[in-house]
């Protein structure tokens, strides 16, 4: 079969033990790699109701046919893990060595299973598979652990690691590599840190399979060339992805104060021109065409990699409208190993619940030094409030009671990502449908909102759009895997993924057949959660419940008085369900998953919750 | 009459400014104000109050348009 590698490595971290499987071309072509290799396998062989951190817990490595292969943006790496903290399916992509080198050693995926007896990291040189001890980097943060595998396997080598956030279980650890690259926000860094496993380390040396190999360079090196010349005539990559914050502050969409504000007039102070002009340096991943990290120095001295997502919910969210204090708490984010999004989101929650009060506590909007030593103390689990901030904002609220659960701003138990969705209803769609919980690489259609429907309104228009970007986002990035810069930023053409995928395998797809892929990996990933939660509802599809509170509608600016409405965002998430073929608890139907090849997963699906 | 333009993004760098106030003739759409800018055939969002502008809304004295790339995420 040409295209992927036909094998899939087993590990068993408690007995120390691996085995190359085969696959079919049955289930390459129907599951394609990366997200849907990693959904399928959790899906299949995870028992429901198993403890996300203890050794039952599989942790997946996946890849896909364009890993490897000469062409724009293509270094990505699906990691996955049923999450600690949603009880769902996670996962992350993130740009890594790891996934060239996978390819070369023969592989598409690696499963670990069970648990190292002491922290260890698994090396992998083709076919030699080797379990090493990490004493020497445990409780290490990401950027020595990084460095010291580097000593020993090259900079150039696949490698993945965690730091204290993952080991201490932080349940929105993630996982890290190449300095600034990062993934798995649901706390997938935490099933490798349950695991004691701290790394992985990857070469290969073998011919990766291409069915028309001379075709896939020449085409893949001139369209490198074409994406790195769109990003110069746009000037995209001068500001990056945080060119987005003087935007959403424009349109009252950036999170601010936990999200009470949708802007703040100090904003100025750390958009993409003030970070253009402080950037010291740039990052990409392999095979990059556009360099999204925009490095500047901290406030203690330290390269620190930024983009929106870290800016808005470190910065906006806290009300901390200092750049270079944005970008010290970015770098213990990225050094622990954990998720910015949801670390700036728990710390809004803490001030916003202090301030409310649901609890006591000396943590105040705009103090970042407190911010910073709380941050410390959550990814170190030190006392009971650094436990409380390591377990994310759903919990905290539980413990807090007094409705703060209202405004503990996430779905499913996963914080909502850089985008204030008072009053853009599509994306707040977009974030409580998601299988995973409020996260933007699902689907983001706040500028579909703006420009082409109206802001406040509830038509079906935007949950088609909705589904056409996650069918999009899946069933193309999230499995092939890519990175979605190019087409997302600067208008390289969609057509190009089915032309790279037919010229590496052989076969002769269209766009619909990616995002008939697409649906399928979605519905399998909603059964995974439905089965995890057999008594959901469609309650487990709504953003947080301050959205919908009147009381809580700007006082001024350009969306004074506005805010959710619930019978419409109901209607909204009827449309989303009929579109997708779902039932009115948001579960796939037995037609729609039959139509999509899934029989025996509803089957099984059949045994734990009501399959209409 | 005057309208206040506001870039946003790699816009800034491409045009030269961040804000500024610009004479327009009487009346002005916003497919009118596009062309002012040298924008005809690239790819923008232009939004007035927070809602998106189309190519035949009318533009009034005094009013500050934002022009954006598509953004589409990070």
């Amino acid at each position: 079969m040409n295209g992927w590698t036909g094998h899939i490595l087993r590990i068993d971290l408690t007995k120390k033990t691996f085995k190359k499987e085969a696959y079919t071309e049955e289930f390459a072509q129907k599951w394609v790699g990366g997200r849907g290799f990693a959904v399928k396998i959790l899906y299949d062989e995870l028992k429901p109701g198993i403890d996300a951190l203890g050794p039952e817990n599989k942790f997946i490595v996946a890849v896909g046919p364009l890993a490897g292969v000469t062409a724009p943006n293509t270094g990505k790496t699906v990691v996955a893990a049923k999450s600690p903290l949603t009880g769902g399916y996670a996962d992350g992509n993130l740009g890594s060595h790891i996934t060239i080198h996978l390819r070369k050693a023969g592989y598409d995926a690696l499963i670990f299973e069970g648990k190292l007896a002491q922290p260890g990291y698994v090396s992998i040189e083709d076919d030699k598979v080797s379990f090493c001890d990490a004493q020497e980097i445990w409780g290490k943060g990401t950027f020595e652990a990084q460095e010291w595998l580097y000593g020993k396997y090259g900079k150039t080598a696949g490698i993945l690691s965690i730091g204290q956030g993952g080991e201490n279980k932080v349940l929105y650890a993630m996982v890290r590599s190449m300095e600034g690259r990062a993934g798995g926000r649901p706390g997938v860094g935490a099933v490798m840190g349950s695991k004691n496993l701290k790394a992985v380390v990857v070469k290969g040396t073998k011919e990766i399979p291409l069915a028309r190999a001379a075709e896939m360079k020449a085409r893949g090196v001139g369209d490198m060339k074409k994406v790195a010349e769109l990003d110069k005539k746009s000037a995209w990559s001068k500001t990056g992805t945080n060119a987005v914050l003087a935007w959403c502050n424009e349109m009252a969409a950036l999170p601010v104060r936990n999200m009470r504000k949708t802007s703040s007039p100090e904003a100025y102070k750390i958009d993409g021109e003030r970070l253009r002009d402080a950037c010291v340096k740039t990052y990409g991943c392999p095979n990059c065409t556009m360099r999204c990290g925009l490095t500047m120095i901290d406030k203690e001295g330290h390269e620190s990699e930024l983009d929106y997502e870290n800016v808005g919910m470190l910065g906006a969210d806290l009300e901390i409208f200092d750049l270079q204090q944005v970008a010290s708490l970015n770098y213990m984010c990225d050094d622990f190993g954990v998720d910015t999004i949801s670390a700036g989101a728990v710390l809004a929650f803490y001030a916003d619940a202090i301030d409310h009060g649901a609890t006591k506590g000396d943590f105040k909007f705009g103090d970042a030094e407190r911010a910073k030593e709380l941050l410390r103390m959550a990814c170190l689990r030190q006392g009971e409030v650094g436990n409380l901030l390591a377990d994310g904002s759903l919990r905290m609220a539980r413990k807090f009671g007094h409705d703060s659960e209202a405004y503990a701003m996430q779905c499913k138990g996963l914080e909502l990502s850089a985008y204030n969705c008072k009053y853009v209803p599509g994306q707040a769609l977009s974030f409580g449908v998601g299988p995973m919980g409020a996260h933007h690489k699902e689907a983001w259609i706040i500028t579909y909102e703006l420009k082409q429907t109206e802001r406040g309104g509830y038509g079906r228009d935007k949950a088609q759009k909705v589904v056409d970007i996650q069918r999009i986002r899946t069933g193309l990035f999230e499995a092939l895997p890519a990175c979605r810069f190019p087409w997302v930023e600067v208008g390289f053409e969609l057509q190009n993924y089915p032309d790279y995928f037919n010229a590496i395998t052989g076969l002769d797809w269209k766009l619909e057949d990616f995002y008939k892929a697409g649906d399928r990996i979605w519905a399998l990933m909603k059964a995974f959660y439905a089965r995890e939660f057999p008594k959901l509802d469609r309650k487990h599809d709504y953003p947080p419940r301050v959205y919908f509170d009147p009381a809580n509608a700007d006082k001024d600016g350009i969306i004074a008085g506005k805010h959710l409405e619930v019978d419409k965002y109901d209607q909204l998430l009827g449309h989303f369900y009929d579109i997708r073929g779902w039932d009115d608890r948001g579960v796939p139907t037995r037609k729609t998953m039959e139509s999509l090849g899934l029989s025996k997963e509803a089957d099984d699906l059949a045994k734990y919750t009501k399959v209409t | 009459m005057t309208v206040r333009v506001r870039l946003i993004g790699p816009f800034i760098p491409r045009f030269g400014f961040s804000e500024k106030d610009l004479e327009v003739p009487s009346p002005c759409t916003a497919a009118d104000l596009q062309l002012l800018l040298g924008l005809q055939g690239v790819e923008n969002l232009m939004t007035l109050q927070g809602r998106g502008l189309k190519p035949q809304d009318a533009l009034s004295d005094g009013d500050r348009v934002v022009v954006a790339p598509i953004f589409s995420g990070g």
